[in-house]
């Protein structure tokens, strides 16, 4: 009966693989691009238009820590003309990725050239305790001026890639930076009128980025790494800093488990509201077509209500 | 920072008395089991947990729901590594590899080709002991009356397969049944007790109070008290440690462990001259 249910699971899974590799064959006119985070497969998809064929090697929800490439991302990535990543802090295997690949056309860009990282400050309150550690944080495109970088930097590359559509992804790339300046200014002018300046995140350090340009007051639970664990202490000064803050919303991150965040806020009475860090997408979402732009957007409705921001 | 404010926040008292029962439990299953030679039965239903969280996923259970395909999974796949060790004469490892590797791969295949999740799998899978809800506590309550109960009727028994199969076997136990029972009991704990305080820890609960117990101990019973009481102190020690030195509550409760083994490894050797004059 076991032996009968195992093999029921692994013809299964047999069935699975099968159904999923059979992938459509597309024309292979257009250039071919592979991105690594949804930030940047949603701004080469907006740049390239109809002239580009853009993926993303990260499946729905996983952590960009937790990749590993399968043989069909090694081959799409040999037979891409540009491959896209952001920084050897979120997606240290990238590069290793790249190592291995036998493609004379292939460019690589590094879409966070030229950004400055951020070094994430140990929380500064009572204790200065050593369970964070100075990290390199990651989220660079959660500063919009940042993400403007980033477009600069998939533009060039598309150029060089493809330069006969180098109009129509000027235009393309233009067009984005316009927009992400608007949503910039959307947040500037909502931010600005907020009851409270303090952001405090239940999950690991994310929205730093966001909160140095809006001026914001930014801790979190614990730091950048995803291993991490928060001590009993830390929990504890987290508990005591909502309640003298007095804040009414403590931030969770999406597609991460919210366990000590629902904890904390069980503690302190107050309620749990999510943002979304962007790096990838829950499945649903990303079959949706969900954008970079519109979950800013939604970002901004919560942290509005989070921080008692007067609504217009 | 004084006892009585440690003890004030809610979610040290609920990691408190979880956590205890939780280890425990485990303490008093891992001398069966450490004997027994499946010592990292922990781990590997670990992995088999989480190859079943991605079925359950894949057929779109969520969360609690999730357990109504990882509990039947992995308590077959406990009742596979026990076979294997009977019918294909495996040790106890070899056959714990064979399962925790198939249930690994299921899951990183199924992560794979089923075009991704809405959430981490691996930040829903594992719990944190300073993150344990009311419901929880309760889980871990009957958990630990359900294993402890259970433990108790077949204790005579549970003995008698552990030091001699045979033995038992020839005198009527009816041995099939009880390591049986003793590896479902471990898979029900491990799938439980790992939402609630994550894998680490009970992997390390399974061996660590048993090994140090072992040193020590004259008698069988003393032994399994001995395990009971390293767990239980051991947790609540790691959390106001955890708590005064601002290190992470699971890997200090760890530690701690291995401290406590270290110590039951230099108590034995300094005894023992003293018992063979």
């Amino acid at each position: 009966m076991r032996w009968v249910a195992i093999a029921g699971i692994l013809t299964l899974a047999v069935f699975l693989l099968v159904g999923c590799s059979r992938e459509k064959s597309e024309p292979t006119a257009k250039l071919q691009v592979v991105t690594t985070l949804f930030p940047l497969y949603d701004f080469s998809r907006i740049i390239g238009g109809d002239r580009a064929q853009v993926s993303m090697l990260l499946p729905p929800g996983m952590e960009p820590h937790s990749f590993e490439p399968k043989p069909n991302d090694i081959i799409r990535i040999s037979k891409a003309g540009l491959f896209i990543y952001t920084s050897p802090y979120m997606e240290p295997w990238a590069a290793t990725i790249i190592k291995g690949i036998d493609n004379q056309i292939l460019r690589v860009v590094d879409a966070g050239q030229g950004i400055r990282y951020l070094i994430t400050a140990p929380d500064s309150e009572e204790h200065d305790h050593g369970g964070h550690g100075r990290a390199m944080d990651p989220h660079v495109w959660l500063d919009f001026a940042n993400a403007g970088l980033i477009v600069d930097s998939i533009l060039s590359g598309f150029v060089v890639a493809d330069p006969p559509g180098a109009v129509l992804y000027r235009n393309n790339a233009n067009a984005l930076k316009t927009r992400l300046a608007d949503l910039d200014r959307r947040y500037r002018e909502a931010l600005a009128t907020c009851a409270t300046r303090v952001f405090l995140h239940g999950g690991h350090y994310t929205f730093g980025y966001l909160a140095r340009r809006y001026g914001l007051e930014y801790h979190s639970l614990s730091g950048v790494s995803s291993e991490s664990e928060p001590s009993a202490a830390r929990m504890a000064a987290m508990v005591r800093q909502i309640r003298s803050s007095g804040v009414r919303h403590l931030f969770a991150e999406e597609l991460l488990s919210p366990r000590l965040t629902e904890t904390l806020a069980s503690e302190t009475g107050v309620s749990v509201l999510k943002l979304h860090g962007a790096h990838n997408l829950g499945r649903e979402d990303f079959q949706r077509r969900v954008d970079f732009i519109s979950l800013m957007d939604q970002n901004l409705i919560n942290l509005k209500k989070g921080l008692a921001c007067r609504q217009r | 920072m004084n006892l009585i404010e440690i003890l004030s926040y809610g979610f040290i008292q609920r990691a408190l008395l979880a956590g205890t029962l939780i280890a425990v439990l485990c303490s008093v299953l891992g001398v069966f089991l450490v004997l027994r030679r499946l010592s990292l039965i922990g781990d590997g239903l670990a992995h088999v947990t989480f190859g079943s969280t991605a079925i359950a996923l894949a057929f779109k259970f969520y969360s609690a729901a999730s357990l109504l395909v990882s509990l039947p999974v992995v308590l077959l796949a406990s009742l596979g590594i026990l076979k294997l060790t009977e019918k294909a004469r495996l040790s106890g490892d070899a056959a714990i590899g064979i399962v925790s590797a198939f249930g690994i791969s299921t899951g990183i295949m199924l992560a794979s080709v089923g075009g991704g999740y809405n959430v981490d799998l691996l930040s829903y899978l594992f719990g944190n002991i300073l993150s344990i809800s009311r419901e929880e506590v309760l889980i871990a309550v009957a958990l630990f009356c359900v294993v402890m109960i259970l433990l108790s009727l077949f204790f005579n028994d549970l003995l008698a397969i552990t030091f001699n199969e045979e033995l038992a076997r020839v005198s009527g136990v009816r041995t099939g049944l009880i390591n049986a029972v003793l590896v479902m009991l471990t898979a029900l704990s491990v799938v439980l007790a790992m939402k609630l305080v994550g894998i680490m820890l009970i992997s390390s609960l399974l061996i660590l109070p048993a090994v140090s117990a072992l040193q020590l101990a004259r008698s069988f019973k003393a032994c399994i008290a001995l395990a009971a009481l390293q767990g239980c102190c051991s947790v609540i020690a790691g959390i106001f440690v955890s708590f005064l030195t601002n290190l992470p509550t699971s890997a200090t409760i760890v530690m701690i462990n291995l401290l406590f083994f270290g110590g039951a490894c230099l108590a034995r050797r300094l005894r023992t001259p003293k018992n063979s004059n």
